[in-house]
């Protein structure tokens, strides 16, 4: 089981860039869910409204992959002119204003003209740690110039390419997807590609540090392994038992959507990182392995809902969980975690899926 | 018992630090304070067991040890004691509504400011009666 | 995940495995417990409070007459039994889930529990004693510190 483990992403900045080339990223939990015929996920409303502020929705509209108006935001190319649009208080119903968010967020990535676009200065203060030179880590500002629509990633790839060749960190995708680059963000755990740089009060600098509570191996780049070793541990796959179907498994629309939202975890390790306490020694399962649990157990195709619930009820499964919401505050695709993790708990007193 | 030294301790603890994580206001300064007044009510529990058992002794020396806490010190310590019940009562409530209500952690954060704003509206009254208790004499 | 220059890193927690599961429901009850008794103290201790620091002349008016006319009633017996013995494994498990997430090694943590179970024990038998073998009119005390109901 643990070759479909190995590393998914490409680490920049160890040797060779050259070198690292596009690795067949074959995702866990893409091959977990193989079996499951669950619907790929596009980002819903709920998950790009993240961009704008940073804070999720209270209320988290129903994740309906179906109904997000894709198709029409350049309308609002004419009269969104730049940044100015992003701060126009939107106050009406959280639907609507989710909508308008969005729109504002897709204008900006498709303006044409870059002389409209806003381009200001930045300082960057990354904590770094080089094991062949460095005993231990220290912080390091750079000043680079970026553009109103450029995220995190953008800016660190600035000074990768043309400042500081031994910048090291973690990316695929660069569309929030792969979950490569779940850093520390001004305090907070966000995925690099998912946070534009203007939001991120750019007056003052940004601090940029590896997740917390997995070892550094470079600059921003930890140790995923521990992390992993819980999702396996939670079998992460489909068990069911009997003659195997010649359609599909057949699930009706309500047991499909019993689950629906922690079947969108990309295992970026944002949640399991920002837990305290999981911090302190790392035994903890972790939110991650939680969901990833949760989207089993509460799938009416599995059959093996009694060991993961039995595989969590351990010291250092679901009882260590102490509500902080850290989790669901860090989770980059608003998965609702601690209410994952609460209705696991629940499952195990009255061991009733 | 748990494995041995983890290497998540020796690296993450290099200086200079790392900044403080910023997390969930309400639910991690929740459970922070939760944490902190729940050792402080832990540690006058038992100072209190050890004290009300003097009424065993005799009269005389239970008045005697009841008499050093009637000052103005031990007074606001006292205050400060009920506010750290109040917080932990109230936001034990909280977390409770968390783990059983299907839609406690929805309405965490609404919660979290009840609690707050409870607190204050029973600690004003517990105050202006205890503070002229110990100040009036 | 290791990578070439292993070396000059900190050796990966090995074997990435969690300790041997443990196959039992004593987190689950002691969790439900936290929370039942919970309930329970916001009632008792709240009330202690309000009738010790509230009702009549306050945190002034404490003392021993004060205890023994309050201990003289089987109610308050049992009230401040049930507040000792819930705060008390409440507090403890409290504080063991504490030491549990913050102490690094198995020997501190081993001691911290010890000492935290050896006062639960001290200040429970102690506590328990008192209440049941309390008298509240001593013989050869001073009569002016005894409650009123011992003059007869």
């Amino acid at each position: 089981m643990a070759d479909e483990m190995t590393p998914r992403e490409k680490v920049f900045g160890t040797d060779d860039p050259a070198k690292a080339g596009a690795s067949p990223a074959s995702h866990p939990a893409a091959d977990a869910a193989a079996d499951a015929a669950a619907p790929s996920n596009p980002p819903t409303e709920a998950e790009t409204a993240r961009d704008g502020d940073g804070n999720p929705p209270q209320a988290q509209a129903p994740a309906q992959p179906t109904s997000t108006p894709r198709s029409e935001p350049v309308k609002a190319a004419d009269d969104a002119s730049g940044a100015a649009a992003v701060e126009q208080p939107v106050e009406p119903s959280p639907g609507e204003e989710l909508q308008a968010r969005e729109t504002v967020v897709e204008t900006q990535k498709t303006e044409e003209a870059p002389g409209t676009v806003p381009t200001f200065e930045v300082t960057l203060r990354i904590r770094r740690y080089i094991p062949e030179t460095d005993t231990e880590p220290h912080w390091e500002d750079y000043r680079v110039q970026v553009h109103g629509t450029d995220r995190l990633l953008d800016a660190l790839h600035k000074i990768k390419w043309e400042q500081d060749g031994s910048l090291t960190f973690r990316r695929s995708c660069a569309h929030g997807v792969c979950g490569s680059d779940a850093m520390r963000i001004n305090g907070k755990n966000r995925l690099a590609c998912k946070s534009l740089v203007k939001d991120l009060n750019p007056d003052k600098p940004i601090t940029v540090e590896p997740i917390k509570g997995l070892p550094v191996e470079k600059d921003l780049v930890v140790d995923m392994e521990p992390f992993f070793q819980s999702y396996r541990e939670i079998m992460p796959f489909l068990v069911a038992g009997g003659q195997e179907p010649t359609r599909e498994r057949i699930q009706s629309p309500g047991d499909r959507e019993r689950f629906d939202d922690t079947t969108k975890c990309i295992l970026c390790a944002a949640c399991t990182s920002s837990c305290p306490v999981f911090w302190t020694d790392g035994q903890y399962f972790g939110p991650a392995a939680i969901v990833n649990a949760h989207r089993f157990i509460f799938d009416s195709r599995d059959e093996a809902a009694d060991m993961r619930l039995e595989i969590l009820n351990d010291r250092e499964g679901v009882w260590r969980c102490r509500t902080v919401f850290n989790c669901t505050d860090a989770c980059p695709r608003g998965i609702q975690v601690t209410k994952a993790i609460a209705e696991v708990k629940r499952a195990l007193l009255t061991r009733k899926v | 018992m748990t494995a041995g030294p983890l290497p998540v301790q020796t690296t993450q603890q290099g200086r200079p630090a790392g900044t403080l994580y910023r997390g969930d206001t309400e639910g991690m300064w929740s459970w922070v304070l939760h944490r902190i007044t729940g050792v402080l009510i832990f540690v006058f529990l038992l100072v209190h067991v050890l004290d009300t058992a003097m009424v065993r002794v005799s009269p005389e020396l239970y008045n005697e040890t009841i008499g050093t806490y009637k000052n103005w010190i031990m007074g606001l310590g006292e205050a400060g004691l009920v506010a750290a019940v109040l917080f932990h009562a109230l936001n034990g409530i909280r977390v409770m509504l968390v783990d059983f209500w299907s839609k406690g952690t929805r309405y965490q954060r609404p919660m979290a400011w009840t609690v707050v704003g409870l607190w204050v509206v029973l600690m004003v009254p517990f105050l202006i009666r205890h503070l002229s208790n110990i100040f009036g004499g | 995940m290791s990578t070439p220059n292993a070396p000059a890193l900190d050796a990966p927690r090995s074997p990435y495995s969690r300790t041997k599961s443990t196959r039992s429901n004593y987190e689950l009850y002691s969790w439900v417990f936290m929370r039942m008794s919970g309930v329970v103290l916001v009632v008792l201790v709240l009330g202690h409070l309000f009738v010790n620091l509230m009702v009549g002349k306050g945190v002034a008016a404490l003392d021993f007459a004060f205890v023994a006319g309050k201990w003289a009633s089987p109610f308050w017996q049992i009230w401040d039994l049930l507040m000792l013995w819930l705060a008390m494994l409440h507090g403890t498990n409290g504080v063991r889930t504490i030491i549990n997430d913050y102490a690094e090694r198995d020997t501190t943590r081993f001691w911290l529990k010890m000492l935290i179970y050896f006062a639960f024990v001290v200040v429970v038998v102690l506590g328990t004693l008192v209440i049941f073998t309390f008298d509240p009119c001593p013989v050869g005390a001073d009569p002016s510190l005894l409650p009123s109901f011992c003059q007869a």
